[in-house]
């Protein structure tokens, strides 16, 4: 709650307070309102002696209806977009960062940031499915550096699962893509995603639009291929990508069923080796039951190919089929319409996150009205 | 089991003297998950797994030789990591004078990853933790007056085994020394390379092939040299208890002898040419008993390779003290648990062994250090007694029990292995790696939560702070010195000829023919180690790891104390300050590829709510730098073993000042000595922790900095 609304419902005099926590009634009033920001370690006491009801976020935000940044935090956000623009890798880390915080202000600092983009049509977004073991990020390594010698910039946003116990995680993707991790035209940020998968979705599709701001062309979006993420990774992508291991049915590879009738692409990964025929075999087995799916799709039928990311073999056929695939889909303008619809979504997405941290927020409400009892 | 009245009768006795009346409550589980009774008797002896045997004769369980000790002692083989040829010459010429019998020579990190001292990716790697060794120059130098004929040279290397070896040989014969007359080992077992130490330089299968072309080589042209040394110490380094370094050291060993066979040559022709690395930590007995069913399971493990020899049966070994046993507080405590090691390995029957010094959890050992250490063994072998007796232990109810529990257990994970098609294949799958590390995590938890107990570390803490003189040595210099002395050589040879040498490698690697003959003939034509590996690396590639890590163990095998609450709490008023967790990057600079630690800090730090990164091994420090700004970290976590911090750290920070990231913290864990602490505080690191920090009181530590 405001500090302003805490004082008042306690009955506490600006003076005592502003003595409580050791500074000047004059700061104290600065502080409640909303000309300055008060320093961290002010914050914090604020905090205790509160008994947490006033928190960081209660500075920041003027009043509940008309959410207004300070000056300060503008200038801040100007000054990132202006360095975005210039595709300056270190605002983009800082812009991303803000869009995955869980603060109140910093929510407020990212929704004016991307007010400030402007939508790109000439990107492609790849979304990238795939068990875990079946070779995502050797695929995306590979395939990444062949985008980036013909002169593509190449990002990647990898989605790893937050523990479940205490919500840490172990982010370990670029020691997957050691070549694309030092290469200055390519962008790897791994998200740990906080088992808060609606909130992925709409910070990883903002995500996007930094990226594309700072001039990447191509986004890889990479997923677990065993639980519901991929339903919003493809809800944020403009084309989506199944990798598979050179075996039998989906059962064998231990992916859902509805994933595979999402694939625009199903790659049969790993055909390298002994296991080449295996994945030949694979291949026409997903082409034969595709054939039975694919009736409904209107514009274009789903591929399947084999490749091997380490043999670097069939790669130049995924990127061929990427082009036609997005071409075909600009010239129907099923392209710009799924980005529009992807879009509405994503605010439906983040009305339910919102909602959902409002009632989580109505708890201290609860603590406020037990303790007036 | 049958209870004879007697035996009741103590049972008996025994709970009521008992204060919780149960004697089952006293049972012992071991890390291997082993059950240890509180006492043993004939019954336990009545169904063994394993043959006890006489010494000399198959299954070997008490000894390879007859006399064993009573003829000669094991041999005194102390390992010592100089930066320069010259000055260890002058260190082996000292040790021989000490009573040292055998050579032992520790590489520096860009020999054993195969660069010249003037590659870029290595300028903090050049002297450190041993020799730099550019090419036969340098051989010539690190044996001057030193004849090879008559003192048995050790050898560890792994990743660029051809190339040294090649100009070792090479050296020999310019010496005047024939290589039929060459004694010693290579330690040249790249399996355990590619499950724990990571010093590889190609991918499994041209590795493979040249551990051949080695055995091959060695068996026909070097009758009295070891081929390799299948070393089981580095597992338990990095984690791994008894019965893992054990099962999995014997597996390798089996793939060895398969790709040999495959190779055309007869089981006689190398076995009895193979040699073992044992680690030895503080469990005593388990140790002790180790090594026995080692012996035992050897014997039958190559009995179905049809040898008519019996010497092919019979396992030989190295031993040295555990590494990880020794501990950088109250340091003093290292020279007690280094003897009671030292004790286990000599009842255990080692052929060899080194002795650690106590200052090796903070720097390179001193002369001072070295020589208490050299002595330890002279104390065992000429003051105790314990020489005139072969096996002295055996008949022992607990220990030829244990032996037994021992080699059951080890048995079910060579079937495991075995499963899945031999250890290639396994290692391809992550399956040993990541039952090392799981083991490695849990034993961290059991010492942080004071399970297990370390004196002066997490229980008799010293109040007071002794001061140690240790090493420090100046890499830079020794890197200048090493390039200069490439330049020379590179303006003074026959480059025409280099070339067309570094062609034949070529085509030998892309067909057949042995590689090691070839490189000795390119070493006495003055090819460089780097060059030669590079002509390799052209054919074969240079094989980068992908990392995996495990997460949860530590975290479930944690005892809540408390501290695990206020790590909660303390994250939970970062998460409300910043918007996020606590976001950390584990690097590992340099050409170090123990990533034991690195890996124990990033998988306990995601287990305590930690958001965790981690770089690639081999990272430049601006490689690391760049990773930070780009996933926006909090901290930096530099894990470091081999004194890298010196010039690896500035660089680093100096790569964060010239990016405008000096937002992002950097903290330093590792082996670091304690006085080179303010130098790196003085730099900007924010915290240096030592080994044996409780990883969970430098959680709240971190989180407080941040």
């Amino acid at each position: 709650m405001k500090l302003k609304e805490y004082l008042k419902f306690n009955n506490i005099s600006n003076k005592d307070f502003s003595e409580k926590i050791g500074i000047s009634a004059v700061s104290l009033s600065r502080y409640i309102s909303g000309d300055r920001l008060p320093e961290k370690s002010i914050i914090n006491k604020i905090h205790h002696i509160t008994d947490k009801l006033v928190s960081a976020n209660d500075f920041y935000i003027e009043d509940g209806d008309s959410q207004i940044l300070s000056k300060v935090q503008k200038t801040k956000v100007d000054d990132i977009h202006k360095k975005l623009v210039k595709g300056e890798k270190k605002s983009l880390a800082k812009a991303i960062t803000l869009i995955e915080s869980s603060l109140g202000f910093h929510q407020l600092e990212s929704d004016y940031l991307l007010s400030k983009i402007k939508a790109n049509n000439n990107t492609i977004r790849i979304g990238i499915t795939g068990v875990p073991g079946v070779g995502k990020s050797t695929f995306i390594e590979s395939f990444g550096m062949r985008l980036i010698n013909l002169g593509l910039k190449v990002s990647v946003l990898a989605v790893d699962p937050s523990s479940k116990t205490t919500g840490g995680s172990i982010l370990g993707d670029k020691t997957r893509m050691m070549r694309l991790s030092v290469n200055k035209n390519a962008f790897i940020r791994p998200s740990p995603s906080q088992g808060h998968l609606g909130g992925v979705a709409k910070k990883t599709s903002d995500s996007i639009l930094c990226l594309e701001q700072a001039g990447f062309d191509i986004i890889f979006v990479e997923t677990m291929g065993v639980g519901q993420a991929e339903t919003s990774v493809y809800d944020m992508v403009d084309i989506f990508l199944v990798l598979l291991l050179p075996a039998g049915g989906d059962e064998l590879q231990g992916i859902k069923k509805g994933i595979i009738e999402m694939a625009d692409l199903i790659i049969v990964n790993k055909a390298d080796g002994n296991l080449k025929k295996l994945a030949n075999l694979t291949m026409q087995e997903y082409k034969n039951a595709q054939n039975l799916i694919s009736n409904n799709r209107k514009d274009i039928t789903p591929e399947v190919l084999t490749c091997s990311s380490i043999e670097e073999i069939g790669l130049e056929d995924v990127w061929s089929f990427i082009k036609k695939f997005v071409k075909r889909r600009k010239k129907n303008n099923l392209f710009y319409e799924t980005r529009k619809n992807q879009k509405v979504n994503a605010i439906w997405s983040n009305l339910n996150t919102k909602m959902e941290d409002y009632l989580n927020n109505e708890k201290k409400l609860l603590k406020m009205w037990k303790m007036k009892i | 089991m049958e209870k004879t009245k007697d035996f009741v009768d103590w049972q008996n006795l025994a709970n009521k003297e008992l204060k919780d009346k149960d004697l089952r409550k006293h049972y012992w589980e071991t890390p291997e998950g082993i059950i240890v009774k509180p006492l043993y008797t004939e019954e336990d002896v009545k169904n063994l797994n394993h043959k006890i045997g006489l010494p000399g004769l198959p299954p070997f369980t008490r000894g390879p030789r007859a006399t064993m000790y009573t003829n000669r002692p094991w041999t005194i083989r102390q390992y010592a990591g100089f930066s320069t040829a010259e000055e260890s010459n002058k260190f082996y010429k000292e040790g021989l004078k000490n009573g040292v019998m055998g050579l032992s020579v520790a590489f520096d990190l860009a020999t054993h990853r195969g660069y010249d001292s003037d590659h870029p990716r290595v300028l903090a790697d050049v002297g450190n933790a041993g020799v730099a060794i550019d090419s036969i120059e340098d051989m010539n130098l690190l044996f001057e007056g030193i004849p090879l004929d008559q003192m048995s040279v050790s050898m560890t290397m792994n990743g660029a085994v051809i190339p040294v070896l090649a100009s070792f040989i090479a050296s020999g014969e310019e010496q005047g020394c024939s290589r039929e007359k060459l004694t010693g080992t290579i330690q040249n077992d790249i399996l355990k390379e590619f499950m724990v130490r990571n010093t590889f330089i190609f991918p499994p299968k041209p590795s493979m092939r040249i551990v051949a072309d080695i055995i091959e080589f060695t068996s026909k042209q070097m009758p009295r040299f070891n081929s390799i040394s299948i070393s089981g110490y580095h597992m338990q380094e990095a984690g791994a208890n008894q019965v893992q370094e054990l099962a999995y050291t014997l597996a390798d060993g089996k793939e060895y002898i398969k790709s040999a066979l495959e190779r055309g040559l007869n089981i006689d022709e190398f076995a009895p040419r193979l040699s073992f690395f044992w680690s030895i930590g503080m469990n005593f007995f388990m140790e002790i008993a180790k090594m026995r069913a080692a012996r035992f399971m050897w014997s039958e493990i190559v009995k179905e390779f049809n040898p008519k020899n019996n010497k092919s049966l019979a396992l030989r070994t190295h031993c040295q003290t555990s590494g990880v046993s020794l501990m950088e507080q109250d340091a003093y405590n290292n020279i007690v648990r280094t003897t009671i090691e030292a004790m286990a390995a000599v009842m255990g029957g080692t052929q060899s062994l080194h002795t650690n010094s106590f200052d090796e959890a903070l720097a390179l050992p001193t002369n001072f250090s070295a020589r208490i250490a050299r002595n330890t063994q002279l104390i065992l072998s000429e003051e105790t007694g314990i020489c005139n007796v072969i096996d002295p232990l055996a008949g022992s109810y607990y220990l030829e029990s244990l032996t037994s529990n021992i080699v059951e257990e080890s048995k079910k994970l060579i079937k495991e292995i075995d499963e899945v098609g031999g250890m290639v294949k396994a290692i391809e799958m992550g399956i040993p790696k990541m039952r090392i590390e799981e083991s490695s995590a849990k034993k961290q938890a059991r010492v942080d939560s004071k399970e297990e107990t370390i004196v002066g570390v997490n229980k008799y803490k010293p109040t007071e702070k002794q001061e140690i003189n240790i090493l420090s040595i100046d890499n830079d210099e020794v890197r200048k010195k090493q390039i200069s002395r490439l330049k020379d050589l590179k303006q003074n040879r026959d480059n025409n000829l280099v070339k067309s040498y570094l062609e034949k490698i070529k085509n030998v690697a892309s067909g057949a023919g042995n590689l090691l003959e070839v490189c000795i003939e390119a070493s006495k034509n003055r090819c460089t180690v780097g060059e030669m590996t590079l002509a390799m690396e052209s054919v074969f590639g240079r094989h980068n790891l992908s990392t995996k890590t495990i997460s949860g163990v530590y975290g479930k095998a944690i005892k809540n104390d408390g501290k695990v609450d206020l790590i909660e709490k303390e994250l939970d008023k970062f998460i409300k300050e910043n918007g996020r967790r606590p976001r950390m990057l584990v690097v590992k600079m340099g050409q170090d590829g123990h990533d034991r630690g690195a890996k124990l800090i990033a998988t306990a730090f995601s287990d305590l709510g930690f958001d965790v990164d981690i770089g690639p091994l081999f990272q430049t420090p601006e490689e690391a730098a760049v990773q930070a700004i780009e996933n926006d970290v909090h901290v930096i976590g530099v894990s470091t073993l081999a004194a890298g911090h010196k010039t690896l750290v500035p660089l680093l920070i100096n790569e964060l000042k010239k990016n405008d990231a000096e937002y992002i913290k950097v903290i330093c864990g590792g082996v670091i000595p304690p006085d080179d602490y303010p130098f790196l505080n003085d730099l900007g690191v924010a915290k240096v922790f030592g080994p044996g920090t409780n990883i969970q009181e430098a959680a709240i530590e971190i989180v407080k900095i941040l």
